[in-house]
């Protein structure tokens, strides 16, 4: 079966918009039960069990994310972000099981009381189809600056 | 001197009080600098760091950068990142190994314990010119601690034993009983930067008063994931009422501006979806340790302090001992500080748990993580609010009068009590105030005067 092209990009793009728009709760929904959403940290390549990461959230951690986002508390996000970000240089495989891997640039704007910073990166996305639907099993991003100071990264990456 | 106007502390902190120009004069960092990090005990690095011959790591002492490099004997040195020739730094990496540091200027290479090695051309120097004058300046003082690498740029002042004092004890229960080098620091650094004065970090660290505030978006988080899934397996509980007035915790005064919180129940999240792996040892060493720390403790309180932990603690005046990770503050300005975090794992303990450790840590530390950019927001908000200075006075009083002395005599109060604070406090008037005394080798253009 060849892999509707299209398809994986209108996924990407609405999961950006999502992430852009601090729409936690659709973003949330996107994910399949067994999710690993995954920023390394130091370097790109490391080894999660023997290495920390910025981000190793399963899909409990990634609701406990979500549930204090949306608190109303959470300071870091209060004001929040106001951002959007550039995905681009889409490529796709088709992998075991029907899943697909699709390997995307990004560079994002993003603005909280009053600092523009500029983030950049390579996302590795992991699609399946559930009923019909594309969710998103996995999600790594690579950051350009995973190894520089980092003042808050509490947005949806 | 400068010519500058001399600042009267005493009247900057009070017993129950601060002049929040502690946190926004220059003048006052630079004095911090002379009086604090350059003529006291600074913690740089752990050896688990540089665990190989070669390796290296780059840190500060104050501004000033140092290369921490194990030589071919074991040994930790602690280098100026200066030619002696003419000024460039020797190593630009953050971290690596070394055969040797070569200066990509004039080539003049030193050898992994700072000696020169060797110039090009030596043959244009006249016989006045002895290599060994000219080896990378050192450290005046260093000394370890269980692995534990502090310098302090004055060639005199107390010991690092009279320095770390009780607090060696929490170091201790920090590195579960183990042998320096047992423990790993080779699992990543969190770091990250705020716009605000590196003491907000320091007193931060050491605050039993403002958890259920400050993350309080965490607390219900998690409060949450428990009430939906309260299987003990699905991971620790954090206990609110521990933060509250009358928990059951403490907050004490280890003296020398060392304090720590104690809360002695497991805080962090592990990983969500497994079971909490037991706590084992894979060899006769760390089964040694490990019975050690049940008979000091209990089985119980042994487990949650290996997956998650064993104290919280601050040495004064740069190293937070929080869970299972070091956390090294670093000022660079009066308003901006840069703060590494270190999390450790053990040899001698399975992976599974050593995974714990690092999934545990996650939770709330680090720049993405569900607690700790809440604090650094608070750090700015404070920085920016200083500003405001028509009442300049920060407020440190809470328990002030209710300490009680422990069975060694170390005063503490409940969680909530501001008593960390103030013995912080204490010790930085105490400092700042000091007579010169041994900082004398440290006024500028002293050191070079010795050159020439």
């Amino acid at each position: 079966m060849a892999v509707d092209r299209e398809k994986v990009e209108q996924f990407i793009y609405h999961e950006a918009r999502l992430t852009d728009e601090n729409r936690y709760d659709e973003w949330l929904a996107l994910w399949t039960d067994d999710a690993l959403y995954w920023v390394p940290c130091g370097r790109d390549d490391i080894d999660p069990k023997r290495e920390i990461s910025l981000i190793y959230d399963d899909r409990t951690r990634l609701e406990t994310r979500i549930t204090r986002l949306k608190s109303g508390v959470a300071h870091a996000q209060e004001p929040k972000s106001r951002m959007r970000r550039i995905v681009s240089n889409i490529e796709i495989e088709e992998g075991a099981n029907g899943e697909i891997t699709a390997f995307a640039n990004f560079m994002l704007a993003e603005l909280r009381r009053g600092v523009q910073d500029i983030f950049a990166g390579r996302t590795i996305y992991r699609l399946r189809l559930v009923d019909g639907a594309f969710k998103l099993a996995y999600k790594k991003v690579l950051l350009v600056n995973n190894d520089e100071y980092i003042d808050n990264l509490t947005f949806l990456i | 001197m400068n010519g500058r106007a001399k600042i009267d502390y005493n009247t900057l902190v009070k017993t129950d009080r601060v002049n929040s120009r502690v946190y926004t004069d220059p003048q006052i960092f630079e004095d911090e600098l002379e009086r604090i990090f350059h003529r006291g005990w600074v913690f740089v690095g752990h050896r688990g760091e540089v665990p190989n011959p070669g390796d290296f790591r780059l840190k500060r002492i104050g501004l000033q950068p140092v290369i921490m490099v194990r030589d071919h004997a074991g040994k930790v040195n602690l280098l100026l990142n200066r030619c002696r020739h003419r000024g460039a730094v020797v190593c630009h990496e953050t971290r690596g190994n070394a055969r040797n540091f070569r200066c990509a200027y004039h080539g003049w290479t030193y050898k992994l314990d700072g000696s020169l090695a060797g110039v090009p051309y030596p043959e244009a120097y006249d016989d006045s010119f002895r290599r060994e004058e000219y080896g990378l300046t050192r450290v005046p003082r260093v000394a370890e601690y269980r692995g534990f690498v502090f310098g302090s740029l004055s060639p005199a002042g107390i010991t690092l034993e009279e320095h770390l004092g009780r607090a060696a004890r929490e170091i201790d229960m920090f590195v579960g009983l183990s042998d320096a080098e047992e423990i790993e620091v080779s699992s990543g650094i969190n770091k990250y930067d705020f716009k605000a004065n590196w003491k907000l970090a320091v007193e931060n660290s050491m605050d039993g008063y403002h958890p259920n505030v400050t993350h309080e978006s965490f607390v219900s988080a998690v409060m949450e994931r428990i009430k939906n899934n309260p299987s003990p397996e699905h991971g620790a509980v954090f206990d609110p009422n521990s933060f509250a007035a009358g928990s059951y915790g403490f907050a004490k005064d280890l003296g020398g501006g060392h304090v720590m919180l104690d809360y002695g129940f497991r805080i962090y999240d592990p990983l969500n979806r497994d079971p909490l792996p037991p706590v084992r040892a894979i060899n006769a060493s760390g089964e040694m340790h490990l019975s050690d720390l049940r008979r000091r403790t209990s089985p119980e309180r042994a487990a949650d302090m290996l997956r998650e932990g064993g104290t919280h603690t601050l040495v004064f005046p740069n190293l937070i001992l929080i869970g299972l990770h070091m956390r090294v503050v670093q000022p660079l300005s009066v308003d901006y500080t840069e703060v590494c975090l270190y999390p450790t794992t053990l040899k001698w303990l399975t992976p599974e748990v050593n995974q714990i450790r690092l999934r545990s840590h996650e939770a709330f530390f680090g720049s993405a993580s569900l607690g700790g950019p809440d604090d650094s927001e608070i750090f700015e908000r404070i920085q920016t609010a200083a500003a405001a200075d028509l009442e300049p006075w920060n407020i440190i009083s809470r328990g002030l009068g209710k300490e009680r002395p422990d069975d060694e005599g170390y005063l503490y109060g409940d969680m909530t009590s501001e008593i960390t604070q103030r013995a912080i406090w204490r010790q930085w008037k105490k400092m700042m105030t000091q007579d010169a005394g041994t900082a004398a080798t440290r006024k500028r253009g002293s050191r070079t005067s010795t050159r020439s």
